[in-house]
C-alpha cells in the first residue's frame, strides 16, 4: 500500500527545512537507504533517506520548497498504484513552487475560510443594525423569543452562528488555516473533546462527517467514527505546537518568497517584517533569514536573555607558546621531509596552529577544574565527565561550532586535524548534526581577524567560552627590563549559575600556566 | 435541627448573631430602623440594638457610604444597606475608589471590613432604572468580593463571612427571593467565601447559576430530565473569587456549560466564567458554552415584556438543547 513520506527530523532542533534538491524523481525506484533528497536544516544540509522500498510515486513538493517537520513531501508505493486518495489527502494537487506551500495549502483548500469571510459581513451587519444582541444565546427562536429579537430570531440559525466563530477568530489575528487533518473538501471540524479523546484512542478524523453543526463531529458521533475508521496510522505530531509555531512566524511567509521575483519578495518581506516605508529614505537591501540564521538568532537570544554572564579576562606571554608551536610544526615538517620517497603530489605536512595548543590547553585545564566544564539544570548542576570543546568556525551565511570529542585524551596533531576537517566540512555545510550537539565547552578565536581580545556568548547549555585574540607584539618586562614580547588576551564568559568567579579564575590560572610552560599542554 | 426560614429572616439572622457576637458591627442604611427595613430584612433590629447600632441615613448613598468606609477604617465593622443596588450607582465612586483601594493605597496599613448589601437585578415592574444587575459592574473590581446567595442557609452563611471578612465583601440579594423559604440549621456558620456549590448533580451539560437564577436552572433542570437530559446545576454564590476548581471538575465530565445570569450579555460574570473553562477546560468542550442573560435592553416596564427579558426556565432548556446538538442538524 501507498505511503505519504513526511519531512524526517533531521536534526534535534529542527522545526522546518528547505528541500533544496531531489535525488529521485517520479517514477524512479527506491532502495532503502538511497538518498532521496538533500535538505537545508537549520544546522546544515543534511541527507533524507528511504527507510522502505518502493516507487517514487509522487513528489509533493519542489525542489527548494521550504516544508515543515511532518509535512507530506512525497508518495512511495507499487508502481501504478491509484494514489488519488493519498493525494488527496495531503491536499496538495502538485508539486508546489517553492513560494510558500503551506500558505498555498491555505488559500486552495480553504472553502471554509472563504465562508467565513463572505458570511461575516452578514454577521456584522446583524450586530451592528439589531438593538437587541443576543448573540449570548445566538440564534434559535426560544418559544417566548419571537417578538422582540424578530430580526434575528428569523435569521436561519447555523451560519450566523458559524460566521460569527469564525469572524472573531480572524478578529483575534488566529490563524485562518487549520491545525488539525484536511480532508480535499477542508478542515476537519470536530469539538475540541472530540480532538482530545481522538488522540487518547487512536481515532483518525480525517474526512469524518460530524452530526453537529456544519458537520462539526461531536461527542455523539466519536463511536460512529471510532469503529469505521482505521487507527492513525502515527501520532498527529504537530496539533500542539502548530498554533504557537505559525504566530511567530511572520518569517514564514517571508522566506518562501524567496524564489519569487525580487520586486514581489520585498514587498512581502517588508509586509512581514515591518520595515518602515519612510519616506524620502532609500529602502533597506532585504535579506531574507537563513536557517542558520534563524538559529544563531534564537540561541543566542536565548543565551543572553536566560544565562546571567559574568567575563574574566587575562593576558598570558605567548612567547614561548610561539616558540613551542614553531618546533612542533619544524619536527612535522623534517618528518615528512626525512619520510621515505615523499611523494610530490603528497599535500604539504600539516602545521599545527596556536589554536590547536589552546583546544588542548584548555582540555587540560578542564581536566584540573572540572567545575568548568559543566552545565546548569534546574535540578542540579551536571559536571561533564567528558571534554568534548566546540570550536566556533565562521561560514559565510554565520558560524557553527563542531564539536572536538574527549580533546583531553587525544595528541595536538590529532586535535590539528580533526579541526581542519570538521572547519572544512563546516563551509562545505556537509557537517552531520551529531558533529555539532553536546559540547561541553566553547573556543571562539577571533585572532586570525586582527581582535586583541573579545567576551563571547555561552553556548547553551555549556557552562563556559573562552574568547581569544591575537597574537600581540608588545614590551614586556622580564628580570627588570623590559624586551619585546608576545601577549595573547582571552576571554572567559562564564554562567554564573555554574561557576563563580573563583572557579573561572582557577580554570584561567590553570591555563595561564599550561601556555607559559607549553611542554605541559602535551605532557598532560 | 433545622428549620424552614425566609431568605430574609435569614440574613437577618446572620446580621443578628454578628452583632452580638462582636459590637464593631453595625447597620445603617435607608429606613433600615424605625420603617423596620424596605423589604423588612431589618425588623426588630432597632429595639434590639438601639440608635447607635441600626442607624437611618438620609437618602443619601454617596454619603453614608463614605462615613461606613471611614468607620471601617478606624475599627468599625459597618453594614451598609442599599435600599437596592441601583442606587450604589450614586455611592459607585466611594466603593470603586475608597473601598476597594484602601488597603493597597495605604500599603496594608488601612483594611475596609465593610459589608453592602441590598436587593439586586430584577423585581416586578420596577422600570428600567430600578432593575440593573449590579454585580457585573462591582465582580469586575480587584479589591472587592461579590456573593450572591440563592438559598437561606447560603444568605445567612454568607453574610456571616461577609461580616467577618476584613475586606469589603458586597452581598447581593434579591427582592424576589426574599420570601423564599429554605432549610436552614440551627447551627448554620459562616459559608467560606469563593466556593460553589453543586446542587443538582448530573452527567450531560453543566448550568451555572447564581442568586435567583440558580433556581431558574433547577426548574429547567427538572424540565429536561423529563427528557432524559441530566443536568448539573452549580450555584456560584461567589462571583468573586470565582471557584474555578468545580467549574473545571464539572465541565470535565459534561463536555458542555450554560451560564445563567440577569443582567446583559455584553461581558460581566458569564463572560468570565466561559473565559475561564474554555481556558482551563478547552480540552473538555464539545459546544461552544452559551449565555442566558437577559436580553441587550433596558428593562421594559411592560409586564410581559419584562419576563420575556429575564431568563426563563424555556430559554434555559433551549439552550442545554443547543449545547447538546440536540434537534438540530
Amino acid at each position: 500500500m501507498a505511503k505519504i513520506l513526511d519531512m524526517p527530523k533531521l536534526s534535534p532542533t529542527m522545526e522546518e527545512g528547505v528541500l533544496t534538491a531531489w535525488h529521485k524523481k517520479e517514477g524512479d525506484e527506491v532502495n532503502v537507504d538511497d538518498l532521496l533528497a538533500e535538505v537545508e536544516t537549520d544546522k546544515a544540509t543534511m541527507e533524507f533517506r528511504a527507510f522502505d522500498k518502493g516507487v517514487l510515486l509522487k513528489l509533493l513538493v519542489a525542489d527548494g520548497a521550504e516544508v515543515k517537520l511532518g509535512q507530506p513531501v512525497a508518495i512511495l508505493g507499487k508502481a501504478g498504484e491509484d494514489i488519488s486518495a493519498l493525494v488527496a489527502q495531503t491536499g496538495t494537487a502538485a508539486p508546489a513552487a517553492p513560494a510558500a506551500p503551506a500558505a498555498q495549502a491555505a488559500e486552495t483548500s480553504a472553502p471554509a475560510a472563504q465562508a467565513a469571510e463572505t458570511s461575516a459581513p452578514a454577521a456584522q451587519a446583524a450586530e451592528t443594525s439589531a438593538p437587541v444582541d443576543r448573540a449570548a444565546e445566538t440564534s434559535a427562536p426560544s418559544p417566548s423569543g419571537g417578538g422582540l429579537g424578530r430580526g434575528n430570531a428569523n435569521r436561519p440559525a447555523e451560519p450566523r452562528a458559524r460566521g460569527s466563530l469564525l469572524d472573531r477568530t480572524a478578529q483575534e489575528g488566529a490563524p485562518r488555516e487549520a491545525n488539525g487533518p484536511r480532508t480535499a473538501e477542508g478542515r476537519v471540524f470536530a469539538s475540541p473533546y472530540v480532538r482530545r479523546a481522538a488522540r487518547e484512542r487512536g481515532i483518525d478524523l480525517q474526512g469524518a462527517q460530524g452530526s453537529g453543526p456544519g458537520g462539526r463531529v461531536v461527542a455523539r458521533d466519536l463511536d460512529a467514527i471510532g469503529n469505521g475508521a482505521p487507527p492513525l496510522p502515527n501520532p498527529p505530531p504537530k496539533e500542539e505546537g502548530a498554533g504557537a509555531q505559525r504566530s511567530t512566524e511572520g518569517a514564514g511567509a517571508q522566506r518562501g518568497t524567496e524564489g519569487a521575483g525580487a520586486e514581489g519578495a520585498a514587498a512581502l518581506v517588508r509586509r512581514g517584517v515591518g520595515v518602515p516605508a519612510t519616506v524620502g529614505l532609500a529602502e533597506p537591501e532585504i535579506r531574507p533569514l537563513s536557517m542558520m540564521r534563524k538559529t544563531i538568532a534564537r540561541r543566542l537570544t536565548e543565551s543572553k536573555k536566560n544565562v546571567p554572564h559574568f567575563y574574566l579576562t587575562i593576558d598570558v606571554d605567548v612567547e614561548k607558546l610561539v616558540q613551542f608551536r614553531e618546533q612542533i610544526n619544524g619536527e612535522l615538517e623534517s618528518a615528512g621531509a626525512n619520510g621515505k620517497s615523499r611523494d610530490k603530489s603528497e599535500p604539504k605536512p600539516p602545521r599545527v596552529s596556536v589554536n590547536d595548543l589552546l583546544v588542548k590547553a584548555c582540555a587540560v585545564a578542564l581536566a584540573r577544574v572540572p567545575e568548568c566544564n559543566a552545565q546548569f539544570t534546574p535540578e542540579a548542576i551536571l559536571v561533564h565527565q567528558r571534554i568534548d570543546i566546540s570550536v566556533a568556525v565562521a561560514v559565510p551565511e554565520g558560524l557553527v561550532t563542531p564539536i572536538v570529542r574527549n580533546a583531553d585524551r587525544k595528541s595536538v596533531v590529532a586535535i590539528s586535524g580533526e579541526i581542519r576537517d570538521l572547519a572544512g566540512r563546516a563551509r562545505a555545510k556537509k557537517l552531520r548534526a551529531e558533529e555539532m550537539q553536546d559540547g561541553t565547552f566553547s573556543i571562539s578565536n577571533l585572532g586570525m581577524f586582527g581582535i586583541d581580545g573579545f567576551a563571547a556568548v555561552i553556548n547553551p547549555p555549556e557552562g563556559a567560552i573562552l574568547a581569544v585574540g591575537q597574537v600581540r607584539d608588545e614590551p614586556i618586562v622580564r628580570d627588570g627590563n623590559i624586551v619585546a614580547g608576545k601577549k595573547l588576551m582571552m576571554t572567559l564568559s562564564c554562567d554564573h549559575r555554574v561557576v563563580d568567579g573563583a572557579v573561572g579564575a582557577a580554570f584561567l590560572a590553570e591555563l595561564r600556566s599550561l601556555i607559559e610552560h607549553p611542554m605541559r599542554i602535551v605532557t598532560g | 435541627m433545622a428549620r424552614n426560614i425566609r431568605f430574609r429572616e435569614a440574613l437577618r439572622e446572620a446580621m443578628v448573631e454578628e452583632m452580638e457576637r462582636d459590637d464593631r458591627v453595625f447597620l445603617m442604611g435607608e429606613e433600615v430602623g424605625h420603617y423596620q427595613g424596605a423589604y423588612k430584612v431589618s425588623e426588630g433590629m432597632l429595639d434590639k440594638f438601639g440608635e447607635k447600632r441600626v442607624i437611618d441615613t438620609p437618602i443619601a448613598e454617596g454619603g453614608f457610604t463614605g462615613i461606613g468606609i471611614g468607620a471601617a477604617m478606624v475599627g468599625l465593622r459597618p453594614i451598609i444597606e442599599f435600599m437596592t443596588w441601583n442606587f450604589s450607582a450614586v455611592a459607585f465612586d466611594q466603593i470603586l475608589n475608597n473601598a476597594a483601594k484602601l488597603r493597597q493605597m495605604s500599603g496594608g496599613q488601612f483594611n475596609c471590613p465593610i459589608v453592602f448589601r441590598g436587593p439586586n437585578a430584577s423585581a416586578k415592574q420596577v422600570g428600567s432604572q430600578h432593575s440593573h444587575a449590579m454585580e457585573h459592574f462591582y465582580a469586575t473590581i480587584p479589591g472587592l468580593k461579590v456573593v450572591a446567595p440563592a438559598y437561606p442557609s447560603d444568605a445567612k452563611g454568607l453574610m456571616k463571612a461577609a461580616i467577618r471578612d476584613d475586606n469589603p465583601v458586597l452581598v447581593m440579594e434579591s427582592e424576589t427571593l426574599y420570601s423564599v423559604k429554605g432549610e436552614v440549621a440551627d447551627d448554620q456558620d459562616a459559608v467560606p467565601l469563593g466556593r460553589a456549590n453543586v446542587v443538582r448533580q448530573g452527567r450531560d451539560v453543566t448550568v451555572v447559576a447564581y442568586s435567583r437564577m440558580t433556581h431558574v436552572a433547577m426548574d429547567a433542570a427538572a424540565q429536561l430530565e423529563k427528557e432524559g437530559v441530566s443536568v448539573e446545576v452549580i450555584d456560584l454564590r461567589s462571583l468573586r473569587p470565582l471557584d474555578e476548581d468545580t467549574l473545571i471538575n464539572s465541565v470535565e465530565k459534561t463536555h458542555r456549560c450554560v451560564m445563567v445570569h440577569e443582567g446583559w450579555p455584553y461581558g460581566g460574570v458569564g463572560a468570565e466564567v466561559a473565559d475561564r473553562i474554555q481556558r482551563l477546560a478547552f480540552d473538555a468542550l464539545d459546544a461552544p458554552i452559551l449565555r442566558v442573560a437577559t436580553l441587550d435592553v433596558p428593562m421594559p416596564y411592560n409586564a410581559k415584556l419584562e419576563q420575556l427579558c429575564i431568563p426563563q426556565p424555556d430559554r434555559v432548556v433551549a439552550a442545554v438543547k443547543r449545547v447538546l446538538y440536540r434537534g438540530q442538524a
